[in-house]
């Protein structure tokens, strides 16, 4: 059982939205500063685009979990310390080490990733919107979790190459642990949250396979 | 569909029209002298319901929802509450608890109880020291040791404060039935004042061994879960409340679950929690009037059984 209602759930993404702003607007330039990399890739614009996954894991996980969602549910403090941890993985992996890249393709987890993405940054926040708890209520892509791990996972799976697992983990259990939200909540957009873990995990699974089969021959 | 809660139900049966006889209306005026049972160890009289405020209270910065809190603490005091049970697991309860003692009068009687919730002596000090911040509070009249959590180390603690004159009670808790078998043991041996589980008109395993326990050592028993989280309305209230339950001056389901519960020799207090000032108005309406005795509690029982 969840320690507060959905009334409050809903009334403190309202506090936080109004104390963050523009943030909002600053993260829907970003994704869509990624989503054109991924169009137009530059010498660079890999380690731009794990940069910017990483500082939207950082923001929820010190500013959205650490400071707003950890003063009505304790197991905030885990999610923040959780999503840190992503963020320097992010960091580590995609950043100082450049070791991931990421292009559009047109096979089966390509256009995965690219529905993800809208999902994410269109079709949740539009959800949201008809179904009751729209701005200022929503969790909004980038500084909040739900649309940013949908978004993440989108991405990753745009990974050149194998889609690398130790960045996958954390948001496949956060979405099936925050894709509990449309049962306890009400939250029924989060069962995007749901999907997106369950066939991103399967989706990344079968893409690594193809890919050790062919280079094994 | 999820269950209905408490206010659903009484919101259907009173649109039926039949308010008076399902016991779905306001609580009766007071009959008789607040009821109050004795601290074993001091003698200090408390109110036989004090008030939760896992979830209820846990409002966040929201100013109306905390505007409506505060008036359901207001309630809760001018019927004759004083003991309020909170933890720092409880979100923001504290804090909203505190920002409403601030505004409300008539607080003169509050026996603010609270619980230390962590691991190890030094986050343990910090937690109950920011506890009497949020309250407001230099002390507090009882701290608990939630659950369990690192009881043996808390305990030398609380025992510290209570010698030092930081703190008037010390106490325990568990809830939902869990490690009874570890909590007896704690009550046989450990110098607590006060114990706190659950209790009430289904989980009644607490009168096995718990109940008779905390009486033969002078412990102060302080009852969690009184409604089954809301359980028993789901599962009772849309019957009518038994003709009989006048007898006990009962008018609502909560008293009847109350009653029950208070009317156990062994129990102080027993501390519902809600949101709604109607509801706190039922729920301190079981502290006065008659308490069922052996025959009725059984009687009780038996009714809902056949339910």
């Amino acid at each position: 059982m969840l320690p507060f209602t959905p009334e409050v759930f809903f009334s403190l993404f309202e506090h936080y939205n109004g104390a963050i702003w523009p943030a909002q607007v600053i993260a829907y330039a970003l994704g869509l500063a990624v989503i054109a990399t991924m169009f137009m890739p530059f010498p660079g614009s890999d380690r731009v685009v794990s940069a910017v996954l990483a500082g939207f894991w950082l923001w929820n996980g010190a500013v959205y979990h650490l400071e707003y969602f950890a003063t009505i549910n304790f197991s905030a403090y885990a999610f923040g310390l959780l999503f840190i941890i992503e963020a320097a993985l992010l960091a580590w992996t995609g950043v100082l080490r450049g070791r991931i890249a990421f292009r559009l393709r047109t096979d089966a987890s390509g256009w995965c990733g690219a529905a993800f993405i809208l999902v994410a940054m269109v079709l949740y926040p539009l959800a949201a919107h008809l179904l009751g708890h729209g701005w200022p209520q929503a969790a909004m892509f980038g500084v909040a979790p739900c649309p940013t791990v949908i978004f993440t996972l989108g991405v990753l799976l745009l990974a050149h190459g194998r889609t690398p697992w130790h960045l996958m983990a954390i948001p496949v259990l956060w979405a099936l642990m925050g894709g509990t939200a449309p049962f306890l909540l009400g939250i029924t957009e989060d069962l995007s949250l749901l999907g997106a873990g369950l066939v991103g995990a399967v989706m990344a699974v079968l893409r690594n396979r193809r890919l050790a089969f062919h280079e094994t021959g | 569909m999820s269950k209905p809660d408490r206010r659903t139900v009484l919101k259907s049966i009173a649109a039926l029209g039949a308010v008076a006889h399902l016991g779905a209306g306001p609580a009766a005026a007071a009959a008789g002298p607040l009821l109050t049972r004795a601290i074993p160890k001091t003698g200090e009289k408390l109110p036989v319901i004090g008030m939760g405020s896992w979830i209820t209270f846990n409002v966040g910065k929201d100013k109306k929802l905390r505007a409506g809190r505060v008036e359901v603490l207001q309630k809760f005091f001018d019927r004759g509450g004083a003991l309020i049970d909170s933890s720092p697991m409880y979100g923001s309860s504290e804090e909203v608890i505190g920002h409403c003692l601030e505004r409300v009068t008539n607080r003169d009687k509050l026996f603010a109880a609270t619980k230390v919730w962590t691991v190890s002596k030094w986050l343990g000090l910090r937690q109950m020291k920011a506890s009497e911040d949020l309250w407001g509070r230099e002390r507090f009249d009882l701290m608990q040791i939630h659950n369990l959590v690192d009881w043996e180390t808390h305990r030398d603690t609380l025992i510290k404060w209570k010698d030092e004159g930081r703190l008037r009670h010390m106490g325990i808790t568990t809830s939902h039935g869990r490690r009874h078998d570890d909590f007896a043991k704690i009550m046989a041996s450990e110098p607590f004042d006060f114990v706190q589980f659950t209790y009430n008109m289904l989980d009644r395993e607490a009168e096995k061994r718990l109940l008779p326990l905390a009486a033969d050592k002078g412990l102060a028993v302080i009852i969690n879960r009184p409604f089954q989280r809301g359980g028993l309305f789901d599962r009772f209230a849309r019957h009518p409340l038994p003709d009989w339950a006048a007898e006990i001056d009962c008018v609502n389901w909560a008293q009847f679950f109350l009653k029950f519960v208070v009317s156990h020799p062994a129990v102080t207090c027993a501390i519902p929690a809600t949101s709604q000032v109607a509801h706190m108005d039922q729920n301190m309406s079981a502290a006065y009037g008659r308490l069922p005795d052996e025959k009725m509690r059984a009687r009780m029982i038996a009714h809902i059984e056949s339910l």
